[in-house]
């Protein structure tokens, strides 16, 4: 662009300056995300929703149509009952990383219904040492 | 077999290796036979790729299991297609595939244009051999998948969800996106490496990066429409970070497809089209860090590999090299022509560039915001979809609106007359079709109407100018109505493509407004002989109950369910469920019913079935103009084609033109 001053620039500027402020808006009023936690630190932020990590450790007897389970730290033993209300994802299965959004009350975390993902472990893993 | 697939990739690494420090000497020094032969060896690398990559796929349909990676892909019982697709079902053979095609791409881009630029061409080669060098390197050194084991009985299979035909064209179209964007990147590096100021590097790779942005943009609907007819959550995108991974660059070359057009035609923003350029191939390869690193939670799940620190040094060193590069020529980029208004043609790109530059940035804030996040609290937070519909409507409907006012903008300056004659009819119309849908109800999704409302402006634009042109075309020439309009496409074939490739995005946030906004979900146990009804449709659990049988490599599951829409019969769907012994995993099979008349989607998901009792868990989703989305894809890629397709008065007015203007080289 040419460097003197001209109406296309202030308009430029003027939606440069519009975009950031939406921006600044949003995580404002917003808040900017969710924290995402392993079952390990997850007592400490009772009744937030937060998106949980871990790897499924074992099944649990369902509760009406809720599906439960243990999810424990992907490198650690702190574990954490959880309860699903929707269909498990295809992936879903003891020893599989997954991660879904909910909150933690009374000991057990309540999974947001179809937020639940599934690490898929069989692509692009690191190659095996034998 | 396994020594022969890796002398090839060792050659290759040479050969590719030579290609870049032999021809930066020879561009340096200006020796033409060392260029000669340094582009000589980098269309030879393209020859050792092909051998590399016959060896693995021929290991693979022979099921030698000797080779680790064939074992970790394959089984005896997986179908010939897709023991063929886990070519680039894993991390080695995805890593061979990029490098078959960038070898492949930088042959034809270097044979294409030696003789029209050899100056450039001198400086295009080092740049694309070194770019290849690495990915040749990784494949020898670190990620072979020519390693060898003592052969396993059967092999591991391929995931379930890979077993599917979408696997056999999403992955490989993606590839030819992402390093398709390699060659405008070269090119432009090039133009700077020869102190060029002038628009050779555009023109030079003009189409290479329409095939490139076609690939990235067929890829992704391509994925989209494997993600809603195969994962059955009735959904397409999930702004996942490794879906947003292809999403950003396509934006970045949006904005680059259209910024171009303002440097070629006013001489302006040259150093905004090199960032762009930069951007654009820095996020291919970010997208590609992303799926290898394991650093993101990713519903493409990719574990944690020892090639993701490679890739994160190579983007590091691109990136500050070619900003670096810019920097040092930004005397010979200085514009020639300045914006005279903000209403104008060029200004019209400016705030498209601007609003696809934010989009795409606050889509990566989003994607690396979990990483900063942690980095400064302590504590990872992650974004999900509501912050990016928000900046999707914020960003998203203003560039709607532009693309109807955009095209139809004079350059230099609008006048008042001429905006009168361009927007009268298509204001008339888009504000018609509010009215109508505001009457029919729309108003319950304010962006869904807004949508809709611009959408029709968008193509009332688009046909007053396919009908304005052919109504010239048919004055001045005197040619009937049909001949008339295939010549007036012809003849511009780049506008009118374009045309067409914007009624596709129309057609695309039709279909993503009606999909989302007013879409139906219900949720319900069956057993055998019970209904479900949605938004005017009830299907019925047959009495017969669940069914299975055996196919080639899974035990197939269905529900038979009968359809009835406002009570009269509409058809059978079969959802269901699969389960692959061999993988010991299930996966769901959604039944789509498709009513085109009523321009919607039925879709039926079984969740969860209890063997004894017969009873299924299903999902029911009526999703209107869901369609849209996969018809906008045909437009898309038949618009591309056209603006694509090669033209002989164009190439003629081009040379002519820099035959006349000489190469201009400030050395």
């Amino acid at each position: 662009m040419g460097r003197t001053g001209n109406p296309a620039r202030l308009a430029i500027a003027l939606a440069v300056a519009g975009c950031l402020a939406v921006f600044l808006l949003y995580t404002s009023f917003f808040g900017g995300g969710r924290p995402a936690l392993q079952p390990s630190a997850l007592r400490q932020h009772p009744g937030q929703e937060v998106t949980l990590s871990g790897m499924v450790a074992r099944r649990l007897p369902s509760v009406g149509a809720a599906a439960r389970f243990r999810l424990r730290d992907v490198k650690g033993s702190d574990a954490v009952t959880v309860s699903y209300r929707d269909g498990l994802p295809d992936q879903f299965k003891v020893g599989r990383d997954i991660s879904v959004d909910g909150r933690y009350a009374n000991g057990v975390f309540v999974g947001k219904p179809g937020t639940m993902v599934t690490k898929c472990p069989s692509k692009y893993t690191d190659k095996k040492t034998t | 077999m396994p020594q022969l697939g890796q002398a090839a990739l060792v050659l290759c690494l040479g050969l590719l290796g030579y290609a870049a420090i032999a021809g930066a000497t020879a561009a340096y020094t200006r020796k033409r036979r060392l260029a000669l032969s340094a582009s000589n060896a980098l269309i030879a690398s393209f020859g050792a790729a092909v051998v590399a990559s016959i060896v693995l796929a021929a290991a693979l349909l022979r099921h030698d299991f000797a080779f680790t990676y064939v074992a970790d892909h394959t089984s005896r019982k997986l179908p010939t297609l897709y023991t063929l697709s886990a070519f680039w079902g894993g991390q080695e053979g995805s890593l061979l595939l990029w490098l078959l095609i960038l070898t492949g791409y930088s042959a034809g881009a270097v044979l294409l244009n030696r003789r029209s630029a050899p100056d450039l061409v001198s400086w295009v080669v080092p740049i694309l051999g070194a770019l290849g060098t690495f990915f040749a390197f990784l494949l020898v050194a670190v990620a072979s998948p020519f390693s060898t084991q003592l052969a396993p009985a059967d092999g591991s299979g391929l995931n379930p969800s890979l077993q599917n035909p979408y696997m056999l064209a999403h992955p490989p179209c993606l590839y030819l996106g992402y390093v398709g964007l390699t060659v405008p990147f070269a090119f432009a590096m090039g133009s700077l490496l020869a102190r060029r100021s002038d628009e050779r590097w555009i023109v030079s790779t003009r189409r290479w990066t329409l095939v490139a942005w076609t690939f990235l943009g067929v890829g992704q609907l391509l994925g989209a429409h494997w993600a809603y007819v195969e994962v059955g959550w009735g959904g397409y995108f999930a702004w996942d970070p490794v879906e947003n991974a292809a999403l950003m660059p396509w934006l970045a070359a949006t904005a680059f497809l259209h910024s171009v057009m303002v440097q070629e035609k006013k001489g302006m923003l040259k150093v905004w089209n090199m960032l762009l350029v930069i951007l654009a191939f820095s996020l291919s390869l970010f997208g590609t860090f992303l799926t290898r690193s394991g650093i993101l939670s990713s519903i493409h799940s990719f574990t944690e590999s020892s090639i993701g620190p490679w890739f994160l040094g190579f983007i590091a060193v691109v990136a500050a090299a070619s900003i670096a590069l810019v920097l040092s020529r930004l005397p010979i980029l200085r514009s020639e022509t300045k914006l005279e208004s903000p209403i104008s043609r060029e200004a019209s790109f400016l705030y498209n560039n601007l609003l696809l530059v934010a989009l795409c940035l606050t889509v990566l804030w989003g994607v690396v915001y979990p990483l900063l996040s942690e980095a400064v609290t302590g504590t990872e937070r992650v974004v999900g979809p509501p912050y990016y519909n928000f900046f999707l409507r914020a960003f998203g409907l203003p560039l709607l609106l532009l693309m109807g006012l955009g095209p139809l903008l004079a350059w230099r300056r609008a006048s008042v007359k001429g905006l009168r004659r361009s927007f009268l009819w298509p204001t008339i119309v888009a504000l018609a079709t509010g009215a109508v849908l505001l009457a029919f109800g729309a108003g319950s999704s304010i962006p869904g109407l807004i949508a809709y409302t611009f959408s029709a402006f968008v193509l009332a634009t688009i046909v007053e100018e396919f009908v304005r042109g052919t109504a010239a075309r048919r004055a001045t020439a005197g040619e009937p109505w049909a001949t008339a309009f295939t010549s007036l496409v012809a003849r511009n074939r780049r506008r009118y493509g374009g045309y067409v490739v914007h009624a596709s995005i129309v057609l695309l946030a039709i279909g993503i407004a009606g999909s989302s906004a007013y879409d139906t979900v219900r949720q319900a146990t069956l057993r055998p002989g019970q209904t479900l009804s949605a938004a005017g449709y009830t299907v019925r659990y047959a009495s017969t109950g669940w069914r299975e049988h055996r196919a080639q490599n899974a035990i197939e599951g269905r529900a038979p369910m009968t359809v009835t829409h406002d009570g009269h019969p509409d058809g059978t769907l079969e959802p269901g469920r699969n389960f692959y012994p061999a993988e010991q995993q299930a996966s769901s099979e959604m039944a789509i019913g498709r009513n085109w008349l009523r321009a919607e989607d039925l879709d039926l998901v079984v969740q969860r079935v209890s063997p004894r009792s017969q009873a299924i868990e299903l999902k029911m989703l009526v999703k209107p103009l869901v369609n849209f989305i996969w018809i906008a894809g045909f437009v898309f890629l038949a618009g591309s084609l056209i603006a694509l397709w090669p033209d002989a008065r164009e190439q003629r007015r081009l040379a002519l033109r820099y035959r006349e203007a000489g190469a201009v080289v400030r050395a």
